[in-house]
């Protein structure tokens, strides 16, 4: 599948020829890249391999990364949200084409097309009765029509619990 | 951030769960707000929005009142 706009690629330079700023963003758009082109989230070890780096330099990158909350790590220093994406199963299933990947929530669901300019289905169900309520983006248009999201908690408090917003 | 199939589901769902009711969109409001959220993630440049950014993401699919508000 095409992936649309990264243009970013695994360093051929080791990290310590760029600057925090380069890292930062070079490590993630390769989350990104590997999260679409796999359908799985590099592990701290994958990213320390491909940057030629140390695992405390990406789990300090990380940890800026995270401070938009756009990437949340785990106890452990792996990520589990790489927004869209989640790096654990959810009940917010994305197909497009033959992948596929998990939102955190109904809008990182709808994300995941957003992201990628692609038609997909999204195997939604209630949040109260887990009736199917699949959803499908075909040629940038939402399909079905039928169903309200209800969020949590006020914008303000989103990132107090993001588990639970 | 969930899906529901109606109103009354929602009502059911923060019964069961004891949490208020909180804000709410149309899953057309949802797909819109998730391309603008989204469609720029992928570019090298890419930076968190801030605030004001994410208000007026907010008031652009209709998104408004205290229950959106991340300034002041």
């Amino acid at each position: 599948m095409p992936e649309a706009r990264a243009e970013y690629r695994t360093p051929k330079t080791r990290h310590r020829h760029m600057s925090k700023s380069q890292l930062d963003s070079g490590l993630r758009v390769f989350v990104y890249r590997r999260m679409i082109r796999t359908g799985r989230c590099p592990t701290v070890a994958d990213m320390a391999k491909a940057f030629k780096s140390s695992t405390k330099t990406i789990l300090s990158t990380l940890s800026r990364l995270s401070e938009s909350h756009a990437f949340l790590q785990q106890e452990n220093g792996e990520l589990w949200r790489v927004a869209p994406f989640s790096a654990i199963p959810t009940p917010f299933p994305v197909t497009i084409g033959n992948r596929s990947w998990f939102g955190n929530c109904i809008w990182d669901a709808l994300g995941i097309p957003a992201m990628l300019s692609k038609d997909a289905r999204i195997d939604a169900s209630c949040g109260c009765c887990n009736l199917a309520m699949p959803v499908e983006i075909c040629k940038g248009k939402l399909l079905a029509t039928r169903g309200i999201i209800h969020i949590a908690v006020p914008a303000c408090e989103w990132y107090k619990d993001v588990a639970f917003t | 951030m969930l899906l529901f199939r109606s109103e009354q589901h929602i009502d059911r769902w923060c019964s069961q769960w004891k949490r208020p009711r909180g804000g709410t969109l149309s899953l057309a409001q949802g797909w819109k707000l998730a391309q603008l959220w989204y469609g720029d993630r992928l570019s090298q440049h890419w930076q968190p929005k801030t605030a004001p950014e994410a208000e007026s993401v907010f008031r652009e699919v209709g998104l408004v009142g205290k229950f959106w508000k991340l300034t002041g």
